[in-house]
């Protein structure tokens, strides 16, 4: 694992739902090329922090910053557009367009044409070759033409990190990608994103609860607890870490850190 | 496949050929009040089609398009009044009080969305309305803005065509029609096209996709408002008046009803509905003085039952005639 450029950095970010604390002055650092995985049980700001990072939920107190720039209250698309993308765990798709269009948006935003409103989308050429390349590379070629509301949940998940890549994110967080899908999808899925990782165009993030997946998959591991980070470094680290083991106690992960950690 | 595509491609061709054959033949075959109805009937087609751009297109339902109709029936009105006759130049200073009005009141609208938004379209435009009407020494009040003569055409060379026959004036009402259809087809087919739609069926991901969703609610707002302010100007060129009561709510529901009638989803659902709606008003108006009560009846039928609309029926029965062939 390489030290790479810091991609994202935040500084005391904090977030309140009430008197509940999902953040509490989070300094964080996200590098370019290492594949980070959160993990934490329900409630421990997971979602939160992507959605503060992501611009989907405003953020209270802290800053954030990318590769250098503050931009703590920059809208979504202009951090999206600066490459800060992101799935969604409940699928975000666009149900009555095709496959092939889902992707398109995406990919037209970036060619700075969608603003064209008498061109035909058919000439768009170079939109439609890339869109479809990016297709081949997340396995959904053969359903291009589909209806995305149409596809079995497993394509549609895909479809999901697919719309997220489209955008030609630096950094990626993907929010539970792997959500209700059968064992054999979740395989598929992962080594994708493992391939896309080792890429090195996009650096990825993902939100996980499977912990086969996170500590076979990640560089990094950040284990969240009541918007706390408790544990954060190389899986092995974490696998061993105390305050880790004593916060996951009680809970159903304790067989899988048990599991996990005799392989 | 593809011969289907080809074959579909050519069906559409005629159908459209047909079609526009159909209406510029009117003027030669029918009474002067079919010819009337003819044009309140594409008046009231690019009213609707521009306004599915924001219904069908972008998923914003309005209330408030009646403020853009009237701005550009008032536009029109003011510029023929006192600056010049040229009803082109008229149309075009209707269209652009329309869309200037709707940059405005777009302006503080998109910021909503769902029902917040068509409360705002609907409070705006109620207030166009009574600024209308209470402004009286600007524009006449309830009596509106009368006097507003169908001077000719001028052309290159001192050429005019002149267009103060009901039969002349039909096919600038049909030209500006076909126009209007056209644009539409294109701007549904355009990138700009699919981005409105992503906004209509997700607009967190369509901001999540780098798109700044806000400017483009506002455009469609925009272009919309411009289909209404060319139809008002058309109306207040066939009537020679512009009345406050185009800005009224009411009329603001037209384009909505007219839409859902014949299909939202569609290119020719609007156009479809518009012929419905007018066709309708005519035959039940003989018979009785509800007839809103009947249209609404109809209405509730296809809400119901049919969601989508006329075209949307007819393309599904279409289908299945067809067979299970897919595609």
């Amino acid at each position: 694992m390489s030290m790479g450029n810091v991609l994202l950095e935040t500084r005391k970010l904090s977030n309140w739902f009430g008197k509940i604390c999902t953040a509490r002055e989070l300094d964080l650092a996200f590098e370019e090329g290492v594949l980070t995985s959160i993990i934490g049980p329900n409630g421990a700001g997971k979602s939160t922090l992507v959605n503060l990072l992501t611009g989907n939920l405003p953020v209270q107190a802290g800053s954030v910053l990318f590769r250098g720039k503050d931009i703590t209250r920059f809208p979504i698309h202009k951090r999206v557009r600066m490459g800060v993308c992101r799935s969604f765990q409940i699928l975000n798709i666009f149900p009555q367009l095709s496959v092939l269009r889902n992707v398109m948006i995406p990919v037209l935003a970036r060619s700075g044409r969608s603003m064209r409103p008498f061109a035909g989308i058919s000439g768009e050429k170079a939109v439609l070759r890339e869109s479809e390349e990016l297709l081949e590379k997340v396995g959904l070629s053969r359903v291009r033409d589909s209806v995305a509301g149409a596809l079995s949940h497993g394509d549609q998940r895909l479809l999901e990190v697919g719309v997220a890549l489209a955008a030609a994110p630096v950094l990626l967080f993907l929010d539970e990608p792997t959500a209700g899908m059968n064992p054999v999808e979740r395989v598929r899925l992962l080594e994708s994103i493992r391939e896309l990782s080792r890429g090195g165009r996009s650096t990825f993030v993902l939100i996980e609860h499977d912990m086969d997946i996170v500590f076979s998959l990640s560089d990094r591991v950040i284990v969240l607890h009541r918007g706390e980070v408790i544990g954060d470094g190389p899986p092995d680290e974490i696998r061993e870490n105390a305050r880790v083991r004593e916060v996951y106690l009680g809970d159903e992960m304790t067989d899988v850190f048990r599991i996990t950690g005799e392989e | 496949m593809p011969d289907d595509r080809v074959t579909g491609r050519l069906l559409r061709a005629i159908a459209v050929l047909a079609f526009v054959a159909a209406l510029a033949s009117v003027p030669l075959f029918a009474g002067k009040f079919v010819i009337y109805l003819a044009m309140r009937v594409m008046i009231l087609g690019i009213f609707a089609l521009g306004y599915n751009l924001l219904l069908g297109g972008t998923g914003l339902l309005s209330f408030g398009h009646g403020a853009f109709y009237a701005a550009g029936a008032y536009g029109l009105g003011f510029f023929s009044l006192h600056l010049s006759p040229n009803p082109l130049l008229g149309v075009a200073a209707g269209i652009a009080a329309a869309m200037l009005l709707a940059l405005l009141i777009g302006f503080f609208s998109v910021r909503s969305t769902e029902i917040y938004f068509a409360m705002l379209t609907l409070a705006f435009g109620m207030m166009v309305f009574s600024l209308i009407w209470n402004a009286r020494d600007i524009t006449g009040g309830d009596d509106g803005l009368i006097g507003i003569m169908r001077e000719s055409i001028p052309l290159f060379g001192g050429v005019k065509i002149s267009i103060s026959q009901d039969s002349r004036y039909y096919f600038l009402v049909l030209f500006f029609f076909l126009l209007s259809f056209w644009a539409v087809h294109r701007i549904r087919n355009s990138p700009f096209g699919l981005v409105l739609a992503g906004i209509r069926e997700n607009a967190k991901r369509t901001e999540f996709a780098g798109l700044a969703v806000r400017n483009y609610r506002l455009a469609a707002f925009v272009i919309s408002g411009a289909f209404a302010g060319l139809a008002g100007s058309l109306e207040t060129l066939l009537e020679s008046n512009a009345r406050p009561f185009m800005a009224h709510w009411t009329h603001s529901a037209e384009p909505v009803l007219v839409s859902l009638l014949g299909g939202i989803q569609t290119l020719t659902g609007p156009v479809v509905g518009s012929i419905l709606f007018v066709a309708m008003r005519e035959i039940v108006q003989r018979f009785t003085e509800n007839w809103m009560l009947w249209f609404g009846i109809v209405l509730l039928v296809i809400i119901m039952g049919f969601r989508g609309g006329v075209v949307g029926v007819v393309r599904q029965l279409a289908d299945r005639a067809r067979g299970p062939r897919g595609g």
